[in-house]
């Protein structure tokens, strides 16, 4: 998570919506910036009101996609979300990735559904594949995972295939 | 008489008696030939497959059934029915493991006599996704396989190949 300063050929939109992001102050750090893809670290605490700016002040209207990664190293999960933008001028190439790190022993993160409503099915899978709880979404109930799933999720470093002999 | 009908029955009782075993015998060896032949001859040029399509295997089954390579002059109609009609389950491809239930549901549904060709390196053996969380190793695991048909995806000669496999089978196979 080093801040990396923008690049000097950085194109005007994606300078324009780090520059603004500086209106959020300490809720939202630089991961990295390049061309076409920018890539934001928030706190839990931070993500609803980050993901009302960027809807709102930004203009990204729609969320792609929603996904999570096992740090077992660090003891963390980490979610992220992946905005777009059809209506925003210049934005249409941008992908926007806003991702919050958790700790594995407490998975809670609050649901953005109130603000892209388009999340539900995408948090739903994230749920279940990475054992992340949304708080505030609907219908968290299983999704893709078959009906007598009785294991940990299966996108996480620990799991294990059944029948299968550990490597070395 | 009543002398006379000991003997007699003696001698005409067991002799009746296995010329109606062998009777029974006879006519079940005349009947049964025949009507066995008649019968896998009817079931060999009418198979009717299930098509469940899992994966992109079935690009390659739509190749058979097309004019190029044309599968019904061999009899295999395309079904467009019921299920409860069909015959034969093709698997086209990888099955998961939520699908295994409901790929048991489907054979389970169907009346006897039923065949399954499973094609494709996915349905024989899982293919490249063998090591994953989701996918079954195989669907012999669930229903039971008659024709295996290798390849990634198999070329429609081979699932000609498959289907005249499958009628040697039928034609060799006993009726009950």
């Amino acid at each position: 998570m080093s801040t990396t300063p923008a690049q000097p050929t950085l194109p005007s939109e994606e300078k324009a919506i780090i520059d603004s992001f500086a209106k959020l102050g300490d809720m939202a750090k630089v991961a990295f910036a390049r061309k076409k893809r920018i890539k934001m670290m928030v706190l839990r605490e931070n993500l609803v009101e980050t993901a009302k700016f960027v809807r709102d002040e930004l203009k990204f209207d729609h969320c792609t996609n929603v996904t999570g990664t096992d740090f077992p190293k660090d003891n963390q999960l980490e979610i992220t979300y992946h905005f777009g933008s059809i209506e925003g001028d210049g934005l249409r190439r941008i992908i926007l990735a806003v991702a919050c790190r958790i700790p594995s022993a407490d998975p809670k993160l609050p649901s953005i559904i109130d603000v892209y409503p388009s999340v539900n099915y995408h948090e739903r899978e994230t749920a279940e594949m990475i054992g992340c709880v949304f708080e505030g979404h609907p219908n968290l109930s299983r999704l893709l995972l078959p009906e007598d799933w009785n294991d940990i999720p299966p996108m996480l470093k620990a799991y294990r295939l059944p029948g299968r002999l550990e490597e070395g | 008489m009543e002398a006379k009908k000991g003997p007699a029955a003696a001698r005409d009782g067991p002799g009746l008696s296995i010329l109606v075993g062998k009777t029974k015998q006879i006519i079940q060896e005349v009947i049964t030939d025949p009507v066995t032949y008649l019968a896998n001859w009817g079931r060999k040029y009418s198979l009717w497959p299930v098509h469940l399509e899992t994966a992109c295997c079935s690009i390659e089954w739509g190749a058979l059934s097309g004019p190029r390579f044309d599968a019904e002059r061999y009899g295999t109609l395309e079904a467009f029915g019921s299920l409860r009609q069909c015959d034969l389950v093709v698997v086209h491809g990888t099955v998961t493991r939520k699908m295994a239930p409901r790929l048991r549901w489907i054979y389970d549904q169907m009346p006897e006599p039923k065949w399954v060709i499973a094609m494709g390196a996915c349905a024989i053996t899982g293919g490249v996704y063998f090591d994953s969380y989701n996918v079954l190793p195989g669907v012999d695991q669930v229903v039971p396989v008659d024709v295996y048909v290798p390849g990634c995806p198999p070329r429609p000669e081979e699932l000609i190949d498959a289907i005249i496999l499958l009628q040697d089978k039928i034609r060799k196979s006993s009726i009950r």
